[in-house]
């Protein structure tokens, strides 16, 4: 069961202007995990093929997408995807102006952060056949539904666990 | 009076440049070499004999027809080559030639080609030692800064895209790398198939130079109707509106 909030949460997004490196995603990830008050995270951008998927030169390994590891909050997981947009819920609106501080700390380029609604709050048929029942709402919206991976990284105070097995 | 062709209308700076691609009158900034530029497009390894579809036309004996007595073959047709391509990807974010103007560049000044413009990609097809020969002479001009442009055979998503922090064009593939000397080098093919060494490209363009050269009328660079609040439209935008009048009046009615 999970513990409702008693504050009124707000969703917002990150839009920097340029591509991040992983250097700097792990820089800002780590500064707005310092902000502190997420509900949830999501890195979103084009996706690093670890081959090549199309062409005459399909299935030749692609080693620079390989083994993009960050560090976040102490652990560790691999992006899958160049990060252009971060969508955030935070508990209250308290955390917004430490979160624009973040962003301003760790990017050395402009960036935009817009408020609005980012996640859905009820499942869909596609969350349904991905997970049955959800009963922590929270996972929803984080997940592509066009993916054929749950890329799902779930960062708690013990460990840290990457639900990314492949479906059928 | 020699007749001067006119290629493009307007004063601003997109529209000179426009009219510099299209009439071919463009300048040279670097020289890479030509096997590297084979290397690159991937079709035959440099220095390997060209494949080919046909005998020398020499060879073939032609029927006696009075327009191939007047038009010369190019090098590739006479010698029978294989049709082959190169396609670039040119980003929004002022690169010097977006798709259309590869394509009218092609069009006016590549004999026997083909070029074809996609959304964010342009391809130009032709005999194997014309197409070298033409995309070496994108890669060495004015049309291609090697940040912001680049050869893709396949994948080629990243013309609208943001680019990236070390202002490269994005490229999932990663065919191209920022070197620490400030250097692009190419270290795959068009296709992403590993180069056996890498090649250097040169220094990319900066954002200043980027945006002299463009062709890319923008709102935040230069944008169609020329200085913003002007009394008057630059003659690119009133000769658009006056092709789109006519154009549904040809198209409402043909008579």
């Amino acid at each position: 069961m999970v513990t409702e909030s008693d504050t009124e949460s707000i969703q917002v997004e990150i839009i920097p202007n340029r591509y991040l490196m992983p250097a700097t995603t792990q820089k800002l990830l780590n500064e707005i995990y310092g902000n502190g008050g997420i509900t949830r995270i999501m890195v979103h951008g084009p996706n690093l093929p670890r081959s090549v998927p199309y062409g005459p030169g399909r299935g030749t390994p692609i080693e620079e997408n390989r083994d993009l590891l960050i560090e976040v909050g102490g652990q560790v997981f691999e992006l899958s995807v160049k990060v252009g947009r971060i969508r955030l819920e935070l508990e209250s609106e308290e955390y917004l102006a430490g979160l624009k501080a973040a962003c301003e700390r760790a990017l050395p380029f402009s960036f935009q952060i817009k408020r609005g609604k980012f996640f859905h709050n009820r499942p869909t048929i596609t969350d349904y056949a991905k997970f049955g029942k959800v009963e922590d709402k929270r996972i929803l919206g984080l997940i592509d539904p066009k993916a054929k991976k749950n890329r799902l990284a779930i960062l708690s105070e013990v460990q840290v666990t990457v639900d990314d097995k492949e479906e059928c | 009076m020699a007749y001067t062709p006119q290629f493009y209308p307007g004063s601003t700076s997109v529209g000179i440049n426009r009219r510099k691609h299209m009439s071919g009158n463009i300048e040279k900034l670097r020289d890479i070499p030509e096997a590297d530029v084979v290397a690159i497009m991937g079709h035959r390894a440099p220095g390997a004999d060209y494949a080919s579809t046909h005998p020398p036309l020499k060879e073939m004996g032609e029927p006696d027809c009075p327009v191939r007595q007047l038009v010369a073959p190019t090098a590739g047709a006479a010698a029978g080559d294989r049709v082959r391509y190169s396609q670039w990807t040119d980003s929004m974010y002022f690169a010097p030639s977006i798709p259309y103007f590869r394509s009218y560049w092609g069009a006016i000044n590549c004999r026997g080609c083909d070029p074809g413009t996609l959304s964010g990609r342009q391809i130009i097809e032709a005999r194997e030692r014309d197409i070298e020969k033409y995309t070496k002479q994108q890669y060495d001009s004015e049309m291609t800064d090697v940040a912001l442009c680049s050869m893709r055979g396949c994948t080629v998503h990243g013309h609208s895209l943001r680019l990236e922090e070390n202002g490269m064009q994005f490229d999932m593939l990663a065919r191209t790398e920022m070197g620490k000397d400030g250097n692009v080098y190419a270290v795959k093919d068009q296709v992403g198939i590993p180069l056996d060494k890498k090649i250097n490209l040169g220094k990319p363009m900066t954002e200043a130079e980027a945006k002299k050269r463009t062709t890319i009328f923008r709102f935040d660079g230069v944008p169609m109707g020329g200085k913003i609040g002007a009394r008057k439209f630059d003659e690119a935008i009133e000769m658009t509106h006056h092709m789109w009048e006519y154009r549904s009046k040809w198209g409402y009615r043909p008579e």
